[in-house]
């Protein structure tokens, strides 16, 4: 616990504070007015009261939902196709090119007719997350896959380890490392496509609530607030990965 | 034999510095640019001031005053150097608080949060004397009050800002919430093709864009406005406290010359339509449509009052009305105390 | 084949008198790995017979076919011509009564050496108690028992080789083959190996057929060894060792010399003109 406290926590806090000293440097060298680059004291307060007054919290977890499902759609979708790909050639010959095409359009173009043709409700936001989160989850699980050592395949089979065993056994734990890559990069943008989704049309979020604080009630602090909320999120979310990801991987040298 | 891990960073170490990193880039991109001294204090009527002007999202014949008064060298004769700038609403607002734009057009309903959360403008000058956001239906949808908006679909862009405001103050002149119609969100703003093609009853929208669209296409419109209700401030200039203090005279110049301008442009809409097109040659494509929307703004540029006070004159009892009713609103966009009306108006730019 | 080495080949196309059937019998083999348009035949026309209990070495130089044939005896590759029969039925794929163990430990580096060793009954849908009971009695026989909750990346070499013998023989196989198992470590503790398996023969009484390129090793374990050479690989000789068994290191100097060495070394240096004469460890 000590060890933890000293290797982890305290480098850790030291960095946030150097961020907020200069921070607030910044605010008063710049002499920049609330309204325009509120103080972190400022900021925190605002925090704390959007949380205490009901502001943040439906939002934060509206917000949440939408990750959370679109994030498990496209990363399910996305490790079975990745398998897919890596195992059928035909398939990878036919979908590839249209798989690249579909990244290769920015999801800020995208979003607006997602958002006409299924709403403004948590569907389009789900929908934009999933997209977003596909294809580096596919990919992912694609190389990895692939990269599952021949000779632990040939091995199964000379222990006569069924289909569905190679499957379980071998190629899903062999190809779990690069998954989690892939688990990684898709979580972080999951958090960028819910909030895209939300600007693109929502009611509760908190994308929408960064539009209303700058928009509506041109509360510059609660804007910050939630930016930093978001952040938090974002960490929270990728923090977690690299547990389950810790329990399920392991140390394999 | 003792386990040993992989030297490589903990998770927490390398996320926490990430925060610290993104919050130091955030705010950088965040924040606009620091406020700059500008003009000459006082600006003496030989010496010409230079004013940044800032009109709304997109160059459209609704400024044609501004475009009259640049070009009939109105501005230039006061001793006036001015430029154009094109920004949306909640932009213009902290840029003229800033300071770093001198004189802007902004929304009144978006002024009383702004001042509320302390940014340092003030109205001084009323353009829109009617507010121009309105709920507008196809005459032939039977809606001939506010009340016959009950259980009816309505399309809005969302549930936030000036219309919504505007729907809130018509719904609860005759008793009614949002909730007890059937409101339908269209962030795109394509309520009024909705309405065209019958898909909601109802909608709301500018009087002098989408109630154009509709009547121009051959559909006669129902509008309601919200001035019985309560009667809002609409759109009207606004400017920086510190820029008030020293620019008074040339920002008073600035003001004289735009009524005039307007005041031309209400007698001659041509005038107002050519000095728009010459600014602005894209808007020449269509200007059957143009000169439509030009004559609905100019029904919107005079109501009762500034027809008995003068142009530009501010209603104080309207805003106080106005004020009252938005810090009782759910979710209301005032926090704390509501801004008095001297926070909020600066009538000493106006022609006395 | 030449006929200036002695040799006990057993001629293709003899007839024999009904025996009991041998653990390991290979009737004119061949084989040849293909790819695209080109085939390499691997090995060609290998005929021998492994009785039950013995250990028999195979010997050659790379390139020889010995990998081709031990996977070809486990059922992983099927032969382009001739049999296999194992106990006296054929050989259709991979078997439980055949253990593998390859050149390479192939251990699942996401489990503990005891789940590991456990991997075959696991794919044969024993319990996990049976399994966990079965795989400590194999760490044992092995000497790992104390390692059996660390990940492969944590032990030796030597260690995971260990485990890899330890897993093939978790069905009780008859036959156990092993594809040069101790290649890739130092030659004393590769010496201390050779005793050990040794030893796991005599516990365990099954059949062992061992890929080797050492001489010294093949003498020491082998009741007789085969001799693969050219390309592709034919059974060049099969020399008995008439050396007493337990055998020791020690014994292992004098055997070097011997004239079992010297057949062996003869009949490799046949038909591998071409093959470099540093491919066999002297």
């Amino acid at each position: 616990m000590t060890r933890w406290l000293l290797r982890d926590l305290l480098p850790t806090a030291a960095v946030a504070a150097v961020v907020l000293a200069l921070w607030k440097l910044l605010v008063v060298l710049g002499g920049y007015p609330a309204f325009v680059l509120p103080a972190p004291e400022v900021v925190a307060a605002r925090l704390v009261q959007a949380f205490a007054d009901g502001t943040m919290e439906p939002n934060l977890w509206a917000t949440l939902v939408e990750i959370a499902i679109g994030f498990a759609i496209g990363a399910g979708f996305a490790v079975v196709t990745g398998y897919l790909l890596a195992r059928s050639h035909l398939v990878e010959r036919l979908l590839s090119p249209y798989l690249v095409a579909a990244q290769a359009t920015p999801i800020l173009a995208l979003a607006p007719l997602i958002t006409l043709w299924f709403g403004t409700g948590l569907l389009s936001k789900v929908i934009i997350c999933a997209l977003i989160v596909f294809f580096p989850v596919a990919v992912a699980t694609m190389v990895g896959v692939r990269s599952v050592d021949r000779q632990l395949l040939e091995m199964g089979r000379a222990f006569r380890a069924t289909r569905a065993q190679v499957l379980l056994k071998l190629e899903v734990p062999g190809a779990l490392p690069s998954i989690f890559g892939g688990i990684r990069v898709g979580a972080t943008l999951a958090v960028i496509g819910a909030i895209i989704g939300e600007w693109a049309g929502g009611e509760t979020g908190l994308g929408v609530l960064i539009n209303l604080a700058r928009g509506s009630l041109f509360d510059t602090p609660l804007l910050f607030a939630t930016l930093v909320t978001i952040a938090a999120l974002g960490v929270t979310l990728y923090l977690a990965i690299a547990a389950i990801e810790h329990r399920l991987v392991g140390e394999r040298g | 034999m003792t386990k040993h891990f992989p030297h490589r960073h903990s998770p927490a170490r390398r996320g926490t510095a990430a925060i610290g990193l993104a919050l130091l880039a955030l705010m950088t991109a965040c924040s606009p640019s620091a406020p700059s001294p500008s003009g000459s204090p006082g600006g003496s009527a030989a010496a010409t001031t230079a004013l940044t002007v800032g009109l709304g999202y997109v160059p459209n014949v609704q400024f044609a005053q501004f475009y009259l008064a640049q070009r009939a060298g109105y501005y230039r004769d006061a001793g006036l150097s001015v430029t154009f700038e094109n920004k949306i609403d909640p932009d213009l607002i902290r840029l003229v608080g800033l300071g770093s734009v001198d004189i802007g057009i902004a929304d009144g309903t978006s002024v009383i949060p702004a001042v509320s959360q302390g940014i340092p403008i003030k109205y001084v000058a009323t353009i829109y004397a009617k507010f121009p956001n309105v709920v507008y239906a196809k005459a032939s949808s039977g809606i001939n009050s506010a009340a016959d908006l009950k259980g009816r679909k309505l399309g809005t862009p969302g549930k936030y800002g000036s219309s919504w405001i505007m729907l809130q103050a018509l719904l609860d002149s005759v008793g009614l919430k949002p909730s007890d119609l059937d409101i339908q969100l269209y962030p795109d703003f394509g309520q009024g093709t909705a309405l065209t093609q019958s898909a909601i009853d109802a909608a709301t929208g500018f009087v002098n864009n989408e109630v154009v669209q509709l009547e121009l296409d051959g559909t006669k419109a129902k509008v309601l406005t919200v001035d019985q209700a309560v009667p809002l401030p609409g759109n009207g200039l606004i400017a920086g406290t510190r820029t008030i203090e020293t620019k008074r005279a040339a920002l008073r110049a600035f003001v004289a010359a735009t009524l005039r301008a307007m005041a031309e442009i209400t007698a001659d809409p041509q005038k107002g339509l050519d000095a728009s097109i010459a600014a602005v040659p894209a808007l020449g494509q269509n200007p059957t449509i143009q000169l439509a929307v030009l004559k609905a703004t100019i029904a919107t540029w005079s109501d009762a009052y500034t027809q008995a006070h003068g142009a530009g004159s501010i209603d104080r009892a309207a805003w106080s009305t106005t004020v009252a009713f938005i810090a009782r609103l759910p979710d209301s966009p005032i926090s704390g105390t509501p801004p008095t009306l001297d926070q909020l108006l600066d009538e000493s730019l106006l022609p006395s | 084949m030449s006929a200036r080495a002695p040799s006990l080949e057993v001629p293709p196309g003899t007839t024999r008198e009904p025996t009991p059937p041998s653990a390991i019998s290979v009737r004119g083999l061949d084989f040849g790995y293909r790819s695209g348009s080109r085939a390499r035949s691997a090995v060609a026309g290998l005929s021998f017979e492994v009785a039950h209990g013995e250990l028999v070495a195979v010997i050659g130089a790379n390139g020889t076919g010995k990998s081709t044939l031990l996977k070809l005896i486990g059922g992983l590759l099927t032969p382009d011509a001739g049999s296999i029969f194992v106990d006296g039925e054929a050989v259709r794929g991979p078997e439980a009564r055949v253990g593998l163990v390859f050149q390479e430990p192939r251990l699942l580096p996401w489990r503990s050496t005891l789940s590991n060793v456990a991997f075959p009954l696991e794919l044969a849908g024993w319990t996990s108690a049976a399994r966990v009971a079965r795989a400590a009695e194999l760490l044992e026989l092995v000497g790992l028992a104390d390692v059996a909750d660390l990940r492969p990346h944590q032990l030796s070499g030597g260690m995971r080789q260990r485990a890899s013998i330890a897993r093939a023989l978790a069905l009780e196989p008859s036959v156990l083959l092993l594809d040069e198992p101790f290649s890739a470590l130092d030659a004393l503790t590769r010496e201390r190996f050779n005793d050990q398996l040794q030893g796991i023969w005599r516990q365990t009484g099954s059949t062992i057929l061992i890929v080797t390129h050492s001489i010294p090793e093949a003498i020491f374990l082998a009741d007789h060894v085969l001799v693969l050479s050219g390309r592709p690989g034919r059974l060049a000789a099969q020399v008995p060792i008439e050396l007493p068994r337990p055998r020791t290191v020690n014994e292992l100097d004098a055997a070097i010399g011997s004239a079992a060495a010297a057949t062996i070394r003869g009949a490799l240096q046949l038909d591998t003109r071409d093959a470099d004469p540093g491919e066999v460890a002297p």
